[in-house]
C-alpha cells in the first residue's frame, strides 16, 4: 500500500508541479538579481520540498502552492548566508506571484516544444546526436546502438545521458524569452514608480 | 546530481537493465527526496523526448545517413545557453532614460544644475557631454575658452565626456580631474575630499592643494579618493563599478557593507531617515539590491532577515533596535 502511495504523490508531483517548471524559473529569477543565489537551484530545491509534500491530496491549487514553497527557500537560502543576502526579501511584496492557471497556456505551447525539442536535437555535436536520435526516434536499444556505431554501451550511455540533460535543459527553460519581457516590465515599473514621486 | 538521475533515467530505460541495477537505484532514491525530485524531472524530460518521433520524417533530412552511420562534418555545439546577467540588462534600459536636454551654453556664462533628495536628473551638454546627477547633488557647467570645466558643488555625479578638442575638466574637492578625449567618470563628494571611479578613457586627477606626488593617472577600471590624508587609487573589478553607479536605475546595490554604511547610503536618498539605535546591530553586514526611495522595503528586509526590530522614532524617522 506505501508503495502505491508514493507512485500516487509522484504521478501528483509529475503532472501538478513539474510544468511549472518555466514559471518557476522565471519567478525564482525575480529573486536573485544579484547574482548570489541561482534560481535554477531555487527551483530545484523547491521540487525536493514539493515531492515531500506528504499533505499533497489537500493541495486545491499547485501553482500557488509551489509559489509559496519557492518563496520560503528563497528565504532560507537567504537565512544560510554568512554575509546575509536580502536582496529579495526586499522585492517580496512586489513580486507578484506565477499565474495560476498555467494549463492552457501548457496546450498552446505543446507544438513549440515539439519544435524546441528538435531544435535542441540539432544542436547537440555529431556523436551524440546520432546516438540519442537512435535512441529515441528510432527506438534502438542502446545495446544495438552500441554495435551499429561501434561503440561501448557506456559510451553510448553516456551520450544519451548528455542529449537526456541538454534536452530537459531547453524544456525547463521554455519560456526564457517571456520572463526576459517581464524583467523588462519590470524595470520600466521601477522607473515609473520613482518617476511619480 | 541531474547527471545521476539522467543516467539512472537512461539506464532504466535500457531494455538489458537487471535487477541488480533497480535495486541500487530504488536504493538511490530512497536517500532524499531531492533524489526523488531529480529523478522525475529527467524521466518526464526523457518521456517528453518520445514526441520528436512525431517528427520522424522530418528528421529524416539531416539524419538520412543515420542508420547507415556515415560520418558527418562536425557541426559547431552550441551546448551553453547566454544568459546575461540582470545587471546588462539594468545598463541597457538605462539607456533608455528619458535625457533632459540643457540649451547651449555661451562663452564665460555658468549655468548650475542641481536635484533635490530622492532625484536623479540627466542633463546634455551643448558639446553632447552628459551629466548624470544622483540624489541632492548640484554642478556649475562653465564653457570658458578653450576649456570645458563643470564644477561638482554637492553630491555625486557621472560624467560623460564627448570627444572633442577642448579638454573636459571636472573640479572636485579642490580636485582638478581632467579627461582627454572620451571618458566616462563617477565623482563623489565625500565629508572630506571625493572619489572617482574610471568607468571609461582616462583621467588625470590633480589635487591642487596635495603634493605634486598625489598627481594620479588613472584608467578605466580604476577607482581613486583624495582627502586631506593624500591620494590613493585601486583597481576595481566592473561589477564593483556597476554596483557603485546603480543609482542610475535608481537602485542601491549593497555587496557586504555594514548595516551602518546601508543606513548611511539610504539615507542620503530619502527624508524619512533611518537611524541606527543600538550599535550591536550596526556591523551586521548585508548584501543585496534595493530601490534608493523605499527605505521601508530595505528596513522590512532587515527586519526578516535579522534578529532586528524598527519601530518609529518621534520625529518620524525609522529606528532599527535588536529584537530581544
Amino acid at each position: 500500500m506505501m508503495a502505491q502511495d508514493d507512485e500516487d504523490r509522484r504521478a501528483w508531483f509529475r503532472r501538478e508541479i513539474l510544468p511549472l517548471e518555466p514559471d518557476l524559473l522565471a519567478y525564482a529569477r525575480r529573486f536573485c538579481r544579484d547574482g548570489q543565489t541561482d534560481p535554477e537551484d531555487l527551483v530545484h530545491e523547491t521540487f525536493a520540498r514539493a515531492i515531500a509534500c506528504k499533505t499533497w491530496r489537500e493541495i486545491g491549487n499547485p501553482a500557488a502552492f509551489a509559489t509559496r514553497v519557492l518563496r520560503n527557500c528563497a528565504l532560507d537560502a537567504l537565512r544560510r548566508r554568512k554575509v546575509l543576502t536580502i536582496t529579495a526579501v526586499a522585492d517580496f511584496e512586489r513580486i507578484e506571484p506565477i499565474d495560476e492557471a498555467p494549463g492552457a497556456q501548457s496546450i498552446i505551447e505543446s507544438r513549440e516544444e515539439l519544435q524546441a525539442l528538435a531544435d535542441a536535437i540539432a544542436e547537440l555535436p555529431t556523436q551524440c546526436r546520432r546516438v540519442f536520435t537512435l535512441r529515441k526516434v528510432y527506438s534502438l536499444s542502446p545495446d544495438e546502438i552500441a554495435v551499429r556505431l561501434g561503440l561501448s554501451v557506456s559510451t553510448v550511455e553516456k551520450h544519451l545521458v548528455k542529449g537526456l540533460r541538454y534536452c530537459s535543459e531547453k524544456l525547463g527553460r521554455r519560456n526564457e524569452r517571456k520572463s526576459k519581457a517581464d524583467e523588462r516590465r519590470s524595470w520600466s515599473g521601477i522607473r515609473d514608480h520613482d518617476a511619480k514621486r | 546530481m541531474r547527471q545521476a538521475a539522467a543516467l539512472w533515467v537512461v539506464r532504466l530505460d535500457d531494455p538489458s537493465c537487471s535487477d541488480a541495477d533497480r535495486a541500487a537505484f530504488e536504493a538511490w532514491r530512497g536517500e532524499s527526496f531531492e533524489h526523488e525530485a531529480t529523478y522525475e524531472r529527467e524521466a518526464v524530460a526523457w518521456a517528453r523526448i518520445d514526441r520528436v518521433r512525431a517528427l520522424r520524417p522530418g528528421l529524416q533530412r539531416p539524419d538520412a545517413d543515420l542508420l547507415a552511420a556515415t560520418p558527418q562534418p562536425q557541426p559547431q555545439p552550441r551546448l551553453s545557453a547566454l544568459s546575461r546577467s540582470p545587471w546588462a540588462r539594468g545598463l541597457a534600459a538605462s539607456a533608455a532614460m528619458a535625457l533632459l536636454v540643457a540649451g547651449s551654453l555661451s562663452f564665460g556664462t555658468s549655468t548650475a544644475y542641481a536635484t533635490a533628495i530622492g532625484e536623479r536628473r540627466v542633463v546634455v551638454l551643448g558639446d553632447n557631454s552628459r551629466i548624470e546627477l544622483n540624489t541632492d547633488s548640484k554642478v556649475v557647467v562653465r564653457f570658458k575658452r578653450g576649456v570645458r570645466e563643470v564644477k561638482l558643488i554637492k553630491g555625486e555625479a557621472l560624467f560623460d565626456a564627448a570627444p572633442d578638442a577642448r579638454p573636459f575638466v571636472v573640479k572636485a574637492a579642490d580636485a582638478v580631474i581632467a579627461a582627454d578625449g572620451s571618458a566616462e567618470v563617477a565623482v563623489r563628494l565625500r565629508s572630506d575630499g571625493a572619489a572617482v571611479t574610471v568607468k571609461k578613457g582616462a583621467v588625470d586627477v590633480d589635487p591642487v592643494r596635495a603634493d605634486a606626488k598625489d598627481d594620479m593617472r588613472l584608467t578605466a577600471g580604476v577607482a581613486a579618493i583624495y582627502d586631506s590624508r593624500g591620494a590613493r587609487s585601486r583597481v576595481v573589478s566592473n561589477a564593483e563599478i556597476d554596483r557603485s553607479l546603480a543609482w542610475r536605475q535608481g537602485a542601491i546595490a549593497l555587496n557586504g557593507q555594514s548595516l551602518a554604511q546601508a543606513a548611511a547610503e539610504f539615507n542620503r536618498y530619502n527624508h524619512r531617515q533611518i537611524r541606527i539605535a543600538d550599535p550591536s546591530i550596526a556591523h551586521l553586514r548585508l548584501a543585496g539590491y534595493f530601490q534608493t526611495t523605499e527605505p521601508t522595503s530595505f528596513v522590512n528586509a532587515v527586519t526578516s532577515a535579522f534578529p532586528v526590530s524598527a519601530s518609529e522614532g518621534a520625529d518620524g524617522a525609522i529606528r532599527l533596535s535588536r529584537r530581544s
